[in-house]
């Protein structure tokens, strides 16, 4: 029960995501940073107010973050499908050599 | 990218990016901004030399010039959103004579600090050195304001000065061709410290005005003279 528990507190803490989850952590990440850059330097320059500049910096940076780190149920839309444990009754494939089938 | 460690480091590497990225832009938007600081006036209204200790158990004496003065200038140009400060400094020039001691032979100009201040922009009145009834004073000023303009303008009647100058001779009573100089210094959030400048730089203008009129020092003031 106790092992239980703390296997879903590793799993929650170690965040694991699938390949097209983390090539769009990646992408969201990026993209997001950027803009709050971007955002943060033209309202700080129209207002002419550079601590205002900072906090959205610092702000949308700290959203960015709750967005692209933590494994959000959106990231494991595409799990891997592994093949089951101990092979199972699967078909041989048929394999050819020198354009001969080899029979096995 | 398959972990959150993993994803946090990258997404961490890439924020710094973006702030270094973001820091030199507003560096640069500095050059987008005009200056045209200029001086109205910065004469001379008292000058005196006396006699005086480097410090209270020197046996040595020296002499030091005590020059009062007044300023008006408009320096508000100086203040951007990246602006933090904008020091401010009044100095003493006179062209170095070879015959009195002490002067290295490759100096060819004295200058003295005799006075100088410290103008916060609204976004730095935190780090202003001064007791907390004049800080709230301070920012009560611009409140609401992200940059005061009117920061700048400085008018002073008949200022003491902070520093009694002398030179390494411990001579300088009448001393002829000093001028007073204005000077500032810019200190931005982020970004390079700049002076006042002697040529247009793009849309920086040099600094108008800010040389005051040649006069000499006095000579000294003798006790037995104020006894007379």
């Amino acid at each position: 029960m106790a092992e239980q528990i703390l296997d879903q507190i590793r799993d929650v803490a170690e965040g694991q995501i699938d390949f097209e989850g983390q090539k769009l952590a990646e992408l969201i990440a990026n993209v997001a940073l950027s803009v709050v850059g971007a955002i943060a330097f033209l309202v700080g320059y129209l207002l002419q107010d550079i601590k205002l500049a900072v906090l959205i910096g610092l702000g949308g940076t700290a959203l960015t973050f709750l967005v692209a780190i933590p494994a959000w149920p959106f990231y494991n839309r595409n799990p891997v499908k592994w093949l089951p444990v101990g092979g199972g009754p699967q078909p041989l494939p048929n394999l050819v050599v020198n354009e001969k089938s080899v029979q096995r | 990218m398959y972990s959150s460690i993993v994803r946090a480091q990258n997404s961490f590497g890439f924020f710094t990016t973006v702030v270094f990225v973001v820091a030199s832009l507003i560096a640069v938007s500095d050059l987008l901004t005009p200056r045209a600081p200029a001086v109205g006036t910065l004469k001379t209204t008292n000058v005196q030399v006396v006699r005086g200790r480097p410090h209270y158990y020197s046996s040595k004496k020296e002499e030091y010039a005590v020059i009062k003065f007044s300023l008006d200038a408009d320096l508000s140009s100086l203040f951007t959103w990246n602006t933090k400060q904008v020091f401010v400094y009044v100095t003493a020039e006179w062209p170095a004579t070879p015959a009195v001691t002490g002067t290295p032979s490759n100096t060819t100009l004295n200058q003295a600090v005799i006075w100088d201040t410290i103008i916060t922009a609204p976004s730095a009145d935190h780090l202003a050195n001064i007791g907390p009834a004049a800080l709230k004073k301070l920012q009560k000023s611009a409140a609401g304001k992200s940059i005061d303009p009117s920061r700048g303008k400085l008018s002073i009647k008949n200022q003491r000065p902070k520093y009694q100058i002398t030179h390494p001779s411990g001579k300088i009573a009448e001393t002829d061709n000093v001028v007073l100089k204005l000077h500032y210094n810019v200190q931005p959030w982020v970004g390079l410290l700049t002076w006042n400048q002697d040529v247009d730089i793009g849309l920086w203008k040099q600094l108008k005005g800010g040389l005051s009129k040649k006069f000499s020092l006095p000579a000294i003031k003798k006790k037995a003279d104020a006894k007379v």
